[in-house]
This record gives C-alpha cells, sequence and structure tokens, in this order.
C-alpha cells in the first residue's frame, strides 16, 4: 500500500480570506471555531490543487470530536431545564459535521466517514484512505484531523494531571493525497503499522529506518500541545523534512497510554 | 409595532448570529426564508424559540403558522394578534 | 475475495439477545413504551429502552461495579459477547473490532457536568472518564478479547454501517482474521433533547412510512457482527456482497428530496455485488418516521426500483431509532432475515404517503426464501451507507 502527498496545510497555515473559502454567510454563521478552522484548512487545502471537485473520498478523524457546540448544548439542557433548547449546538456537535460540512460546500457525493478513536483517529483516516486507493475505490482524497481545546477540557484535564509534562493544544491539518504521482506530489506514504507494544527510540529505528540517514520523530506530538490528532501535525512536519531534502522519515507516537503507532513517509520515487 | 419590529429584528440577529447584518438592513416586508435574508428550516426552529421565549407565543411547528414566517412585518403581525 | 458473517449479537429495547428480538418482532410486540424509566430527563416522551440499569448491566455482564463503565460501553460488551459467541474463536488469529457510538458516554457526563458548571473543582473525574467515543470501544476490546486492530468511527446514525464497511476492508488487507463490527448507544439527555430540540420527536409511537407520521422515537441498543473471510470460516450466516457509503450534499439535518445520497448508496451497493434491482428480496429501510426521512427515503426506492419496490419495512417501531447502533441492530436482523427465512413487518403503518403509494410490510413471514437484504442507514451530514447482505 502506497499513496502520494500533494499538498499538507496545517490551520495556521490556511492564509485566504474565510470569505473567500466559506462564501456563504448563512453557512459560517452557525460554525464554531473549531469547524470554521477544520473546514478553511480542508478547502485550502484542496484549493491550489486541479481538479478540485473531483475529490472521491473525505476521510476526517477527531479525538474529541466538536466539543465547545457539546458543551453548550449539555449546558443548555441543565441551565435551561431541558426547555427551548436552540438545536444549532446539537446539530453541529456531531463528530462528522466537518466531514458533512466540506461535502456541502463541494456538493460532494463520495464516500465521507469520520474516524473517532483518540490518538489513532488520524491514523485510523489514513489507512482507510490507503486501503481505498488499494483498492482501486478511490484515486484522490481528502485526509484530514482537528480538535479543539475548551476550558471545560482544559480544567478536567489539569485535573486529570495531564499537564504536568506537556501543554495543552489544539489544530487542524489537511492532507490531499493521490493513487498516482502528480506534478504536486511531495511525498508518499509508504507504511502504517500499528503496533500493541511500545518501542524504544533506539528499537524504533533499527526496526523502522531503511539507511542511517532516516530521521526519527519519536513522540514529538508534544512539540504541538495535548490534543488526541497532534499526530497529524507531525505527519505535516515529516512532509516538510522530505521537501528539505532528508529521504525518510520514521513517526513514532505513544500517546497517553494508547498503543504506538508508525507512520514511514518517504521522498518520491 | 415599530418598537416590536425593531426588538425583533434585534432578536434574529443575536439569537441567529447573522454575521455583519445590522437591524437597517433587514427589509421589514422582505422574505425571511430563500430568496430575501436566505434562512432554512434550522432557522424556523430558532425563531419558534424567540417567539415562545420573548412573547409567549408557543407553536408546535412553523407549518402551523406557515404565513406569519414570511417576512418580520408578518412575524410581528402574529405576535400582536397572538402574545399573552 | 468473500466476506461472510459468522456471528450476529443484538441488544434493544426489546431485550437483550438474538432469541428475546426475534420473539418479540414475531409476535408484533414494540420495545418502546410511553415514558423513559431510568433515563434522568423531564421530557415525557416515548422511547425505546432496556429495562437495566447500569448496576444490574454490570452484574449481568460480571463486571466490577467499580470500574463504573458508561452505558454505551455495557451495551456494546453484551452485544459482542453475544456476537463472539456464535463461533469458536481462535484468539492465536488477529481479532480485530471496529465499534461505533454518536455519543459514547455521554449517559455519564451528564452527572458530571451538572456538578462541574457548578464549581469547577467538583464532578468525579471518574463520571468523565468514559466520555470519547473510543472509551467505549476500549471498554469492549478489555472484555471481549479483541487482539489486534481496533478503531471506532462515528458519522451519526449511519455510524455503525460504516463501521461493517470499515471492517470488511480490513479483511481484505488482511489486517486482521477475524473483526467485530457495529455499533452501540445508550439513551441519553443529550440525544432526546437535541432531537426534541429539531422537532423531529413523536410523542406517540413512531409511524414510519406512514402519511401522518409525526417523527422518530428514540431507543439504545447496540449491535454487532463477526466478519471473515470466506476461505477462513467453516460455517456462516450470509455473505456481506456489497456495501457503499455516499453523501447526500445537501444539508446538514435534512435530506434531499429526491434521495440523492440514498439512491447512490443503494445503486453503489448492488454494482459492487454484481446485483440487479429486481435480485433484492427484502429492504430493512432507514425509515425513522419523521417527515424528511420517509419521503426522501421512498423517492430513493422509486427512482432505483421503479413500479417493483421489493418488500421493505423500518423496524424502528419495534426498537426506536437507537442512533450509532441503527446501522448494527438492522444488520443483525437483515443477516437474520436471510439465515431465518423471514421478514418483518412495519409497525403502526395504516396509510401510505400520498406522493409515493408506497406499502410496507404489514405482517411477520416466516418460512420464506430470503437470498438478499439491502439495509440503509442515514445520517446527519448527508451520511448515507447501504449494506447488501446475500444467502
Amino acid at each position: 500500500m502506497r499513496c502520494y502527498i500533494n499538498r499538507v496545510i496545517t490551520a495556521e497555515e490556511v492564509s485566504s480570506d474565510i470569505k473567500l473559502l466559506i462564501p456563504d454567510a448563512g453557512v459560517r454563521r452557525r460554525m464554531s471555531r473549531v469547524i470554521k478552522s477544520a473546514v478553511t484548512t480542508a478547502v485550502e487545502c484542496m484549493g491550489a490543487v486541479e481538479e478540485i471537485d473531483s475529490l472521491d473520498a473525505i476521510i476526517t478523524a477527531t479525538g474529541w470530536g466538536c466539543l465547545a457546540d457539546s458543551e453548550r448544548f449539555l449546558r443548555n439542557i441543565i441551565v435551561d431545564k431541558e426547555q427551548l433548547l436552540n438545536p444549532t449546538p446539537f446539530i453541529q456537535s456531531t463528530f462528522n459535521t466537518v466531514g458533512g460540512q466540506i461535502a456541502l460546500l463541494r456538493h460532494n457525493h463520495c464516500y465521507n466517514v469520520t474516524y473517532v478513536n483518540r490518538s489513532h483517529s488520524f491514523e485510523d483516516a489514513l489507512l482507510d484512505a490507503m486501503m481505498r486507493i488499494a483498492d482501486g475505490e478511490s484515486e484522490k482524497i481528502l485526509v484530514g484531523a482537528f480538535d479543539e481545546q475548551t476550558p471545560s477540557q482544559h480544567r478536567i484535564m489539569e485535573r486529570m494531571g495531564l499537564f504536568r509534562k506537556c501543554n495543552d493544544g489544539e489544530g487542524a491539518v489537511f492532507a490531499h493525497i493521490t493513487a498516482t504521482q502528480t506534478p504536486e506530489s511531495k511525498a508518499q506514504v509508504e507504511k502504517i503499522d500499528f503496533l500493541q507494544h511500545p518501542l524504544s527510540e533506539e528499537e524504533c529505528f533499527a526496526r523502522y529506518a531503511s539507511s542511517d540517514s532516516s530521521k526519527l520523530l519519536y513522540n514529538n506530538y508534544s512539540e504541538y500541545g495535548l490534543f488526541p490528532t497532534s499526530s497529524a501535525y507531525c505527519f505535516a512536519k515529516a512532509v516538510k523534512l522530505i521537501q528539505d531534502g532528508v529521504k525518510e522519515v520514521v513517526v513514532y507516537k505513544e500517546y497517553l497510554g494508547d498503543t504506538p503507532v508508525v507512520l514511514i513517509i518517504r521522498c518520491i520515487g | 409595532m415599530e418598537q416590536l419590529v425593531k426588538e425583533l429584528k434585534e432578536h434574529l440577529i443575536e439569537e441567529l448570529n447573522l454575521e455583519e447584518i445590522t437591524v437597517e438592513d433587514i427589509d421589514t416586508e422582505a422574505p425571511l426564508f430563500g430568496d430575501g435574508l436566505g434562512l432554512d428550516s434550522i432557522d424556523a426552529l430558532e425563531i419558534i424559540l424567540i417567539l415562545e421565549k420573548y412573547y409567549g407565543v408557543k407553536l408546535a411547528n412553523s407549518a402551523e403558522a406557515k404565513p406569519a414566517f414570511y417576512s418580520v412585518k408578518t412575524l410581528a403581525e402574529y405576535i400582536m394578534q397572538n402574545r399573552k | 475475495m468473500g466476506i461472510v458473517v459468522t456471528g450476529v449479537g443484538i441488544v434493544s429495547a426489546l431485550g437483550i439477545g438474538v432469541e428475546k428480538n426475534l420473539a418479540a418482532i414475531s409476535l408484533g410486540e414494540s420495545g418502546i413504551s410511553a415514558l423513559p424509566k431510568l433515563l434522568r430527563t423531564t421530557n415525557k416522551l416515548p422511547v425505546g429502552e432496556l429495562r437495566l440499569s447500569n448496576e444490574e448491566l454490570h452484574a449481568l455482564i460480571g463486571i466490577p461495579i467499580e470500574e463504573h463503565l458508561s452505558r454505551t460501553a455495557l451495551l456494546g460488551i453484551l452485544a459482542v459477547k453475544e456476537a463472539m459467541a456464535c463461533i469458536d474463536i481462535d484468539f492465536s488469529k488477529r481479532v480485530g473490532l471496529v465499534s461505533s457510538t454518536s455519543v459514547g458516554g455521554m449517559d455519564l457526563t451528564e452527572h458530571f457536568f451538572e456538578k462541574f458548571i457548578e464549581d469547577d473543582t467538583t464532578g468525579r473525574l471518574r463520571d468523565v472518564r468514559m466520555h470519547d467515543c473510543a472509551a467505549s470501544t476500549e471498554a469492549i476490546a478489555r472484555y471481549c478479547g479483541i487482539n489486534s486492530y481496533k478503531t471506532t468511527l462515528s458519522t451519526a446514525c449511519s455510524s455503525a454501517a460504516n463501521a461493517v464497511i470499515a471492517g470488511a476492508k480490513l479483511l481484505k488487507h488482511n489486517i486482521v482474521d477475524y473483526v467485530v463490527v457495529g455499533g452501540t448507544d445508550a439513551l441519553s439527555a443529550f440525544t432526546l433533547n437535541g432531537f426534541k430540540s429539531l422537532m423531529i420527536l413523536d410523542e406517540k409511537p413512531c409511524r414510519p412510512f406512514d402519511a401522518t407520521r409525526a417523527g422518530l422515537n428514540l431507543g439504545e441498543g447496540a449491535g454487532y457482527l463477526i466478519l471473515q473471510r470466506e476461505e477462513d470460516a467453516k460455517s456462516y450466516y450470509c455473505h456481506l456482497s456489497g456495501y457503499s457509503n455516499r453523501n447526500d450534499a445537501h444539508h446538514q439535518t435534512a435530506s434531499s428530496a429526491e434521495g440523492n445520497g440514498a439512491y447512490l448508496a443503494m445503486s453503489d451497493a448492488l454494482k459492487m455485488a454484481n446485483m440487479l434491482p429486481a435480485d433484492v428480496s427484502y429492504i430493512n429501510a432507514h425509515g425513522t418516521g419523521t417527515g424528511n426521512n420517509d419521503a426522501s427515503e421512498s423517492a430513493a426506492f422509486l427512482r432505483l426500483f421503479g413500479d417493483s419496490v421489493p418488500p421493505f419495512s423500518s423496524t424502528k417501531g419495534y426498537t426506536g431509532h437507537t442512533l450509532a447502533a441503527a446501522g448494527g441492530v438492522e444488520a443483525v436482523l437483515s443477516v437474520l432475515a436471510i439465515k431465518k427465512g423471514c421478514r418483518y413487518p412495519n409497525l403502526n403503518f395504516a396509510t401510505p404517503i400520498p406522493e409515493y403509494g408506497l406499502i410496507p410490510m404489514l405482517k411477520y413471514e416466516n418460512d420464506v426464501l430470503v437470498n438478499s437484504v439491502l439495509t440503509n442507514s442515514f445520517g446527519f451530514g448527508g451520511n448515507c451507507s447501504s449494506l447488501l447482505f446475500t444467502r
């Protein structure tokens, strides 16, 4: 299984005006912060790629989902005693809201699912994409991850003692991948491996690196803060390293007791 | 009536989160749904909440008083007739 | 390569297990009651509730109460255990899990949040530990001996159908040898109030496909299948021959009048199996009982099947709409329809929708040859999935 990465965009890199990316004010006004951030990242990621409307799969990933809307609706239920509730936060709290909004914006009827599997969400989405490509079901796929931090979530994680070694974080990353190489292709995903047991830095390098010049990003997610899909940022970083001339990057992630995942990203050819 | 129309527009802007729209921008007689303000079925649910929350006017669904949901003017008239 | 179903497990308001569910359906007994009894809510609305408390569920499965699992996880464990008991699983092989849920541990989070919003140093952390969707998957994996790849999907009310699709792909790519697929969702004040705020809950028992339908009834439950590669299975219930997920791309919550997403999903599933519309013996419809869904789904039926729409019904009049679990619960019923040669009636139907004139199955049928069953699951975000099971 292999696929080509044509473009990776993080929420921080989105440069276009939201009004250009999501032209309908009626759509924008219902969107929470994370939905806006994820959808604009997705649209910017698609935008620079030719044949933008010919995507044949949209696969999203989120560990926490649309937390702010979930909290808002839950709070309203309690405070307003189950009376006169505004449906919008309920509707928008659904985990596949971002995927659905992308389809809606582009009138795209293709395969569209959302993985919600803690720190593996992004890698599971990528695996699904690669299986679709291997099966000839898809040629061009948008894969992305997003998570948002809220004051409540921060407080709960703080009480759980999770910030002793790491700060909190949030973000969105989308990638455009294809079955075949395109003039835009920057790197290729060579392998995804879901491990049952952790590996040390040395073990990981010995097992996965194909040469001494390979670069290992070992548990680098902490650089981006503590949120389930932070490894999507490691994926984005790996692609940048390849663009800078590194031949192979091995990304190892082990997050809050979840079993580890390894990604191998290589230069083209 | 004029005061009610203004207040209703303020509630619509606030509750429906109408970005960059001011009270002056909303034409009292223009359609709320479709072409005019461009509202949809979810907004209709929120308008039902506005009627009940601020004016005590209860509706089971928007079909029950469909003509009232045409414009701000028709909504205001409906409130005048039915408020407690 | 063929994918076969080798095990089934179900929990719904009708009870725990295949036998109880089938017995109730064959007798025309609905699991929907006039009011929630266990769910903490002031809403007086009919629901399909399993009448066993979380404490009773822990005890029934033999899990210490201190484990404090969410109701979603408990329902899931019950259904997965039943499915896995259908065959002798060789645990030296890779046993994977693709689970799904729409609210995860919301039943516990609701307790937590009540205290937390008053004072953020209160609320028991163990009530929020299982909030995320994957927590229920982890709990199922731990208590059911899953030893390989596991993941969680959430696409609202089509979730479990998408879990079935994902599981089939894992088998094809030799990532697992057995895969448990399906979904689980407990009733919660969150979802009950959510659907109430959308004004699509019927205050009476739901009437799918009826001209006077006025909304859905929420339910809770879990439905899981065991899938294997055909060459690895000693015996099986039926094949999973086709599947598809497509997007309606019409509206965040409403389905298009033409049923675009539904039509595409059903057609793709048939194409994948190299079958014609005329080959379908029964459709287990999504049929929630809302004005919008049943109209859109009827339109899609007429587009695909023309004048000869196969016998179809919605079983939500028995179970209520179990959200993420619905695709799993109904996949189990679809598999059983083939295996046992039965077709299920659509409760509370009296008058066809004038625009479509479609009449669902009205009587329980036994001893019929059911060669193929198409089952639909549609969710928010335009998410439309169809699964096709064949003999």
